[in-house]
């Protein structure tokens, strides 16, 4: 089960849900709106091996804003750190990005529960699109879970700013 | 409801969720990790510039995927469960790369109990591996009663294209849109 955005307030409000900063007019109806934080991420290897730590570079968002071009992809950060030991976070573009080409979270939009930190979004342009600090770009959902909780013990735990990969750990571990 | 990396554990050990090949290493807290199979549908222009199929194996060193091209590849395992729907999704640790997994149609029907098909889509050329751990599947109780609708792709175990869509050919005259968004 989804909760409503009531729900959300409510369990934010005891503490069984972690947002912060909290602000009580970035709830919607059934989710929380997130915030484009102030730095990203870009690749700068020509091929990326997943065995391999990829090489990177973490940029300020200009003042003016970011222009992205069609095939652009970076990594971002929320400005909010995000997290709940009972529901589990699952994170959406908004639908006033996509619509706009811009697709804001892509592959993996579920959290584990237990998780905390600022999300990495991935950003990916269909179109032209000047993007900026501050901009509402994401959401939130929390959804209910079933059976025992065991939390996150995660390599991306308590993230602060646009987090690259850690892939090439797991075949550290396997080799 | 969402299942926690307990209750998939304990739904298998009832035999509840198929899960095959399964490794307790690979439960997390609220989805299990499954691994790439090694076949790999790689989308083409032949010399017509009609869209056609290669099937390949992907290699042991790897190989490297080109931005900007559809490949088909397919879960390891045999997932599905007859009582919970499915979610099918990439792992953050490559989305954070810029591969993309099930972009689009992340859901698995309940009933449906096969390697799954995985849309694959490089924003960045990068080089995957056969049997590395690529997405997360999780699982959601229903609600209402089930049914058994006919289904189209929950037979294949390997890649499988797309029957209904018919793909244009690069050179073909299509229709496009002007600036009002109709088609000319």
């Amino acid at each position: 089960m989804i909760l409503t955005g009531l729900e959300i307030l409510k369990e934010h409000s005891v503490g069984k849900i972690k947002i912060s900063d909290f602000d009580e007019s970035k709830i919607t109806t059934n989710s929380y709106d997130l915030s484009l934080g102030n730095r990203y991420l870009r690749y700068t290897d020509e091929v990326i091996d997943v065995h391999k730590p990829a090489n990177y570079e973490i940029i300020e968002f200009p003042e003016s804003g970011l222009v992205l071009k069609p095939g652009d992809f970076i990594l971002a950060e929320t400005e909010e750190c995000i997290g709940s030991d009972h529901y589990v976070p699952l994170i959406h573009g908004r639908s006033g990005t996509a619509r706009a080409g811009l697709f804001a979270h892509i592959t993996a939009d579920l959290i584990d529960i237990g998780s905390y930190g600022k999300s990495t979004l991935q950003l990916y342009a269909t179109l032209p699109i000047r993007i900026y600090r501050g901009m509402r770009i994401a959401q939130v959902t929390f959804w209910k879970p079933v059976g025992a909780i065991s939390l996150y013990e995660g390599k991306y735990q308590g993230s602060d700013g646009p987090m690259p990969s850690f892939i090439y750990r797991d075949f550290e571990k396997e080799e | 409801m969402i299942l926690t990396g307990d209750m998939i554990q304990q739904e298998i050990e009832s035999g509840i969720i198929t899960i095959s090949p399964f490794d307790p290493k690979q439960v997390n807290p609220n989805s299990y990790n499954y691994r790439l199979g090694k076949k790999l549908r790689i989308s083409h222009f032949d010399a017509r510039g009609e869209v056609v199929f290669e099937d390949i194996e992907i290699p042991e060193d790897g190989l490297v995927l080109e931005p900007q091209r559809l490949y088909l590849g397919h879960t390891l395992e045999v997932i599905g469960s007859s009582k919970y729907a499915t979610s099918l999704i990439g792992r953050s640790s490559l989305g954070r790369l810029g591969l993309f997994l099930q972009v689009s149609a992340n859901l698995g029907h309940t009933f449906s109990r096969h390697s799954w098909t995985l849309e694959i889509f490089a924003a960045k050329a990068i080089r995957v591996y056969p049997l590395m751990k690529i997405g997360q599947v999780s699982f959601w109780q229903n609600q209402g009663e089930l049914h058994r609708f006919p289904q189209r792709y929950a037979k294949f175990n390997s890649p499988m294209n797309s029957f209904g869509i018919p793909l244009a050919s690069r050179e073909s005259n299509l229709s496009t849109i002007n600036s009002n968004g109709v088609p000319v």
